[in-house]
């Protein structure tokens, strides 16, 4: 596990923050999984975004443009 | 040939010819629907009375002369995440135990006004979060899964349990279980058909589409429902089209890219092969094969995730605090992970998003589509959590299935998955084709064509677990 794993009682504290009380025996199981999404969403942190504006949807119309230019 | 047997093309040409009647037809795939659903599970509810009803209400307007075309009297399956008005949308779930939708989806009122008689609800993987469909068993394979999350739709055309079926698709859910079973599976573009009323897994990656026995079948299905609707705001403001493709098969000048990476990698060999060949068929009708690199696909999953599980777990904030104990466990722990995702993990799941899909514009600027397996692997036993790999990586199940399809999500381009043949045990393989945006008719096109030069498909052969 990385440094910046969380326990399972980060975890429930986290889950409280967000408005959503864990049960005690959801602890450890929400941890492990938070981690896990964690570590594949934390790639993203490698790519050099610079301007870059996010795409809350993807518009096609758009794209179909770009494409004929 | 029995008419629930027919292909949705075949089956609309008998009944406007007066050969088939709408009533022989809703009677002979509900008996197969009787004879096969005790092994197949692929519907919620059957709703046999409604369909004869609407079978011989479609016979006496098409005796009168008052055909609508070709989905007039044709028997046909949705997804238990798309409201039909006074029906339940149980999203396979418990947390809709006492769901009732007071109105039509939009594909749902398209497909009445085009006269199709509705079966029934098929089964959905709960929520649509998931691959595999586990209510559900493979129409080739009853102790294999049906794939997910559309298993019931792709179940219930290859079975012959329905002459076609509506699916939706977030990272794979309309292909991977029409690769698994044998049928063709259509993802269009992101917004080409409208999504009101439809259940939301994720937003920004959901869509609605087809479930066929043919090429052709599913442009007919997407010509009946492709039109803006204001309802969803991702609605495209794209006129009616006739997406029917031509009869011939001469593909000459057709560009397709074929990936150098990603795509064929950590794929079974027998899924590669038939995939490799279908290409090669494509070539020799005339299409120019020209090597791709698939761009950014270190960020596929990550990108995918970060849209998808934080916008999961929004839709159900409320009930996720008023009876998470209703869910099952696969779905609700994901959605509760979901909670400890931040902000910024959102945002730059979306730049990514907006990164890939300039790069993959790029890309297919050099081709007019991509060729490549739908699935790396054909259908696991039910329960099964892993794939080993020939190098000893081992994936999940659900992660390799969705790994090949999210990428059209993600971009939101259209895909196509098409049958390309049976491994050694009998299970079906799919190839999809990836084409530029609202470009399904080139997808089409070059899909027909290759279903063409391809002996005829039977439906499956549904064999008991073993």
């Amino acid at each position: 596990m990385p440094d910046t794993a969380l326990t399972p009682p980060e975890a429930a504290r986290w889950a409280a923050r967000a408005g959503l009380p864990l049960p005690a025996d959801r602890h450890a199981a929400v941890a492990a999984t938070a981690d896990h999404i964690h570590s594949v969403v934390s790639l993203l942190r490698e790519l050099d975004f610079g301007e870059t504006v996010p795409a809350a949807a993807y518009r096609a119309g758009q794209e179909a443009h770009d494409a004929t230019v | 040939m029995r008419p629930y047997e027919l292909s949705l093309t075949a089956a609309a040409e008998a009944i406007r010819t007066r050969q088939l009647s709408p009533v022989e037809l809703a009677d002979s795939v509900l008996e197969r629907i009787a004879h096969l659903e005790p092994r197949l599970q692929a519907y919620v509810t059957v709703t046999a009375g409604r369909a004869r009803e609407a079978a011989r209400e479609a016979e006496r307007d098409i005796v009168a002369g008052r055909r609508l075309g070709p989905l007039h009297g044709i028997p046909m399956g949705v997804k238990d995440l798309i409201d039909v008005a006074g029906t339940a949308t149980s999203a396979g779930s418990r947390v809709r135990a006492d769901h009732r939708a007071q109105g039509d989806s939009t594909v749902a009122a398209r497909l009445a006004a085009a006269g199709a008689v509705l079966l029934g609800k098929t089964q959905t993987h709960e929520f649509a979060y998931g691959l595999t469909t586990p209510q559900t068993n493979n129409a080739w394979d009853t102790g294999r899964v049906a794939g997910g999350s559309s298993g019931g739709s792709a179940v219930a055309v290859a079975a012959g349990m329905a002459t076609f079926a509506l699916g939706t698709d977030t990272g794979g859910s309309i292909r991977v279980p029409s690769a698994l079973n044998g049928v063709v599976g259509l993802k269009p573009t992101y917004g080409l058909l409208p999504r009101h009323g439809v259940t939301s897994l994720s937003w920004s990656l959901d869509h609605v589409g087809p479930i066929t026995r043919t090429v052709e079948d599913a442009s007919l299905v997407l010509t009946a429902l492709a039109e803006h609707d204001p309802r969803d705001p991702a609605s495209l403001p794209t006129p009616a089209t006739d997406y029917r493709p031509d009869a011939g098969t001469d593909l000459t000048g057709l560009r397709v890219g074929v990936p150098r990476n990603y795509y064929f990698d950590h794929v079974d060999p027998e899924v590669e092969a038939a995939v490799r060949r279908a290409v090669d068929q494509l070539q020799a009708l005339g299409a120019r094969l020209v090597e791709v690199e698939i761009p950014m696909t270190r960020y596929i999953q990550a990108t995918h995730w970060g849209l998808m599980v934080p916008e999961a777990t929004a839709y159900h904030e409320a009930t996720l605090r008023t009876v998470p104990e209703l869910y099952q466990a696969d779905v609700r722990i994901l959605l509760e992970a979901g909670e400890l995702m931040t902000a910024g993990d959102y945002l730059r799941a979306q730049r990514s998003r907006t990164l890939m899909r300039q790069e993959w514009a790029r890309m297919l600027r050099e081709v007019d589509l991509i060729a490549a397996p739908t699935v790396p692997a054909t259908a696991v036993r039910a329960g099964q959590e892993t794939i080993t790999w020939a190098d000893g990586t081992v994936e999940g199940v659900s992660d390799a299935y969705v790994r090949l399809s999210s990428p059209a999500n993600i971009t939101g381009i259209p895909s196509l998955s098409v049958p390309v043949g049976q491994d050694a045990a009998g299970l079906p393989i799919g190839m999809q084709l990836l084409g530029r945006p609202l470009q399904e008719s080139v997808l089409l096109r070059a899909g027909h064509a290759y279903e063409q030069t391809q002996p005829a498909r039977d439906l499956a052969r549904v064999r008991a677990a073993h």
